[in-house]
């Protein structure tokens, strides 16, 4: 028997996949690995890569490195908010949205880039629902993207003039997006025992309402969310 | 001794498992289907994300001599997703994608097909620049509306078929 745990610790020690790795360096590894497959499972020819750094975010009216050098940028703070690789690859996946756009259009993509962060209201919502497939694509749980804004987005008062859209609305839209386009998901809820979900679902009511609203009459119109 | 061997061999096996990833991507052999819409659609008319689309392909498709794809087929797909046109001459968008081309798999296409409007950004942007000197004059240029996107039964679409890929 004592040969059977030598010989498993010897393995645990040579094999880096179960190899104690801690600190930036056990962060990099995971949001590279989670990214990458991201990029593979969707077939997506654009080259990223993805940075973790400690820097605090910048302000927003700079265009994101995202969609500059293709690079995602990981931030310390956004990452202490992340617990299951569903959330971090919701926190990728929306960025790699971004990135993608990026590579179109004229001038090396550089108009769609700022043309991104200029109408970013249109622009976030493309970029949540193609998060949601991308994470969907790459195996991952697409409700993870729900916890995630829910945990890291302020709600603000109105979006009428900012160039964001209200949080409320944007998972409202995520919602309704899942529940058209992956069913199953909510059908067989692994997040039903998830107090962020929970929160969602309590402070969502009077939007999921009117979402079975549209589902029951059939209406193909988009939904007014608060 | 044996469970020392054991536990090896289902040590390997379960590594193995790990790595086993469901694409390869190492062949570099692509198709190209061009496709063309059957019916026109147009932004600003009632279509919506989810909905499906025929397209019809332009030309028989061979792989190795033989053929992938009748001329004449038609091919169904899905709006992905629809951006409407906004201020300052932002164009629409339509983005078609989910072919569903028979006997091929979805994990074996590349290309995504994107339909943009008239993009007036352009020339909207230097016009606010150059009027932004007379007070309020600048932000009137708010008001101009970029092009809709509309995918006309000429424009001609290309998705790439990867035949060696998973």
């Amino acid at each position: 028997m004592k040969k059977v745990f030598v010989v498993l610790s010897l393995l645990c020690i040579c094999n880096p996949c179960v190899a104690d790795l801690t600190g930036d360096t056990y962060v990099q590894g995971r949001v590279d690995n989670i990214g990458v497959k991201l990029l593979n499972a969707n077939r997506i020819q654009n080259r990223m890569i993805f940075v973790y750094t400690k820097e605090q975010k910048q302000k927003e009216l700079s265009l994101s490195k995202s969609l500059t050098s293709r690079q995602i940028i990981v931030y310390d703070g956004l990452y202490q908010s992340v617990q299951t690789d569903d959330e971090l690859a919701a926190m990728l996946a929306r960025e790699i949205s971004s990135a993608v756009k990026s590579y179109s259009g004229i001038w090396g993509g550089k108009l769609d880039a700022a043309q991104v962060t200029l109408g970013s209201k249109k622009f976030e919502t493309v970029a949540d629902k193609r998060a949601v497939d991308y994470m969907v694509n790459a195996g991952y749980n697409p409700l993870g993207l729900i916890v995630y804004i829910n945990k890291t987005c302020p709600q603000k008062r109105g979006d009428k003039i900012g160039r964001h859209n209200l949080t409320s609305k944007r998972l409202a839209r995520i919602y309704e997006y899942i529940t058209y386009k992956y069913p199953s998901y909510l059908e067989n809820n692994e997040y039903i025992n998830n107090e962020f979900y929970q929160n969602f679902l309590l402070t969502s009511v009077e939007n999921r309402k009117k979402l079975e609203q549209k589902i029951k009459t059939g209406s193909k119109e988009e939904i007014d969310y608060e | 001794m044996n469970k020392v061997f054991l536990t090896f061999i289902m040590f390997l096996f379960s590594f193995m498992q790990v790595n086993a990833l469901s694409y390869n991507y190492s062949s570099t052999k692509s198709v190209p289907i061009k496709l063309k819409i059957v019916k026109e659609i147009d932004s600003e008319s009632e279509i919506y994300e989810g909905q499906k689309i025929n397209f019809i392909t332009i030309s028989d498709v061979q792989y190795n001599g033989k053929l992938v794809v009748a001329r004449g087929e038609i091919i169904p797909a899905k709006i992905e997703t629809i951006v409407t046109s906004g201020m300052n001459g932002f164009p629409a968008e339509i983005i078609v994608d989910e072919f569903e081309i028979p006997g091929i798999k979805s994990s074996q296409l590349v290309g995504t097909s994107v339909k943009k409007g008239q993009n007036r950004a352009l020339w909207v942007y230097p016009l606010k620049w150059a009027l932004t000197p007379i007070p309020f004059v600048g932000s009137l240029t708010n008001l101009i509306m970029g092009g809709h996107a509309k995918i006309n039964s000429t424009d001609i679409f290309t998705v790439y078929y990867y035949p060696e890929w998973k």
